[in-house]
């Protein structure tokens, strides 16, 4: 017997929440039949963070969830160029009619498909793999200077380091750009990281939760570390990668939003009218990172 | 003696990589290492880290490559060159917050200081690339009590940015 969880037609990030509260209690103790046949949009985002469910579940030793795959075809064949069902074929037991495996040039408007992310080597491959990718779409469609290309890419390597150096387990990131209607009706580039491992409430706790007392939850351990810059490491070089992805994303007019346990913390720029802290939502595992740089023309606005 | 390091070529001996990126502190942590090698094995007092050949570099490796090289003290001096304009963006990043310094040498082998020092040392550096001098003439020559000269030289000998013998400072020869 399973239950079954619907996925959102409009499977970004709040549509993730909504994904997460169908969930419910973390390990499920039922078997999961994720609903994705009403899906009509997705966004790197939320497919990083169905995987990271997936593994998750596998890592907690629970029975493999059943997917069922969208049946919208744009949206099928999104999630098959982005390559999510060469990772979730691991992940789950697929129900749906499978598009060919993408074999073709990458997408143009595809940085990164979903990359596993392990070692520190993944993270060498992926941020030396963008390069190219990211200058022609940070300048040419974005209309970012040509410098904000090396933060871009030190933005992403940064955040794929804290699965690295912090998850305890591997990850996913994804690197794409897409017209935002809903909330801008420009285009931006995202960076979508996904983990399934500790999260920062417990990744910092030992050095930060006596300092914090009673406060001492997701939240407040997402403030130390996105806010103030604090490392579970003592070394004076910790804690870094936030503060110059932060430097570079108040020059870029760029977003940042970092989920992890129960909490989210993001740092709005003006063009967005998402919440900074939001706690009290349901667990889920691990940590999602969302980086988003929006096309200059609506910075200035 | 001067040791100049090729930084890229030291990536490329850590690691099989096709890109020219320091990226990622274990990357950082291999590539110090082999400079720290180098530097023992050459008896250098001092080395010039040459960032020519480099596409990019994340703060994480810039730590570990820069940051804890400067703070070990395992090359006595310590220089940067062949900087870009980004790369010099991230070195800075992380010297800054530790309160550390580097000297950067230009090709046309001019010094110039990247990172944290107070605008009195970093007076006493531009005087210092003038000509060398002893705490009273940095005085005269600033119009400064003797004790601030003093103070500025010292800050710029504890970051190993100067040194001082019976004719008084100068900045390290690294060009």
């Amino acid at each position: 017997m399973s239950r079954i969880v619907d996925i959102p037609a409009q499977f970004d990030d709040r549509g993730f929440e909504q994904f997460v509260a169908g969930i419910g209690a973390w390990p499920p103790e039922e078997r999961l039949f994720f609903d994705g046949r009403g899906v009509q949009w997705s966004t790197p985002y939320s497919l990083v963070g169905l995987l990271t469910a997936g593994q998750s579940i596998r890592e907690d030793k629970g029975e493999k969830p059943l997917l069922a795959i969208p049946t919208n075809d744009d949206v099928r064949s999104y999630w098959s160029r982005m390559r999510f069902f060469e990772h979730a074929a691991d992940l789950f037991e697929l129900h749906g009619k499978l598009p060919r495996p993408h074999r073709g040039a990458r997408h143009s408007d595809t940085l990164l498909e979903i990359t596993p992310v392990r070692a520190s080597e993944d993270v060498h491959d992926v941020v030396g793999g963008i390069q190219e990718g990211a200058q022609r779409i940070l300048t040419g469609e974005l209309g970012l200077e040509a410098k904000a290309t090396m933060g871009f890419a030190m933005a992403l390597s940064e955040s794929c380091q804290n699965i690295v150096e912090h998850a305890g387990t591997g990850g996913w990131v994804a690197v794409q750009t897409y017209h935002y209607r809903r909330r801008l009706g420009r285009r931006v580039a995202v960076i979508a990281v996904s983990d399934a491992g500790v999260g920062f409430r417990r990744s910092l706790e030992a050095t930060q939760a006596k300092r914090f007392g009673d406060r001492w939850r997701d939240g407040t351990a997402l403030e130390a570390a996105l806010v103030q810059g604090v490392s579970r490491f003592r070394d004076p070089g910790r804690g870094q990668g936030f503060a110059g992805i932060k430097r570079y994303l108040q020059r870029w007019h760029g977003k940042i939003s970092v989920r992890s346990g129960t909490a989210r913390l993001a740092i709005v720029p003006s063009w967005d009218d998402d919440v900074p802290l939001v706690e009290n939502l349901c667990f889920f595992p691990g940590s999602q990172l969302q980086v988003t740089i929006p096309s200059q023309d609506t910075a200035a606005e | 003696m001067i040791e100049t390091i090729n930084v890229a070529r030291v990536l490329r001996e850590a690691l099989a990589t096709p890109y020219r990126i320091l990226v990622t502190r274990a990357t950082g942590a291999l590539v110090r290492d082999r400079i720290e090698l180098k530097l023992t094995q050459s008896n250098c007092h001092a080395a010039v880290l040459d960032f020519r050949e480099v596409d990019l570099l994340d703060l994480s490796c810039a730590d570990e490559v820069v940051a804890k090289l400067l703070r070990s003290g395992q090359a006595k001096f310590v220089a940067i060159a062949g900087l870009h304009e980004d790369l010099r963006e991230q070195v800075h990043e992380v010297l800054e917050p530790q309160r550390l310094a580097v000297t950067v040498v230009h090709d046309d082998g001019a010094p110039e200081l990247l990172g944290s020092v107070s605008e009195d040392a970093r007076l006493a550096f531009m005087e210092l690339r003038d000509a060398g001098c002893t705490c009273a003439e940095l005085a005269r020559r600033l119009a400064w009590p003797a004790d601030r000269a003093a103070s500025a030289l010292a800050t710029l000998e504890s970051l190993r940015l100067a040194r001082h013998d019976d004719h008084g400072f100068t900045l390290i020869p690294f060009a």
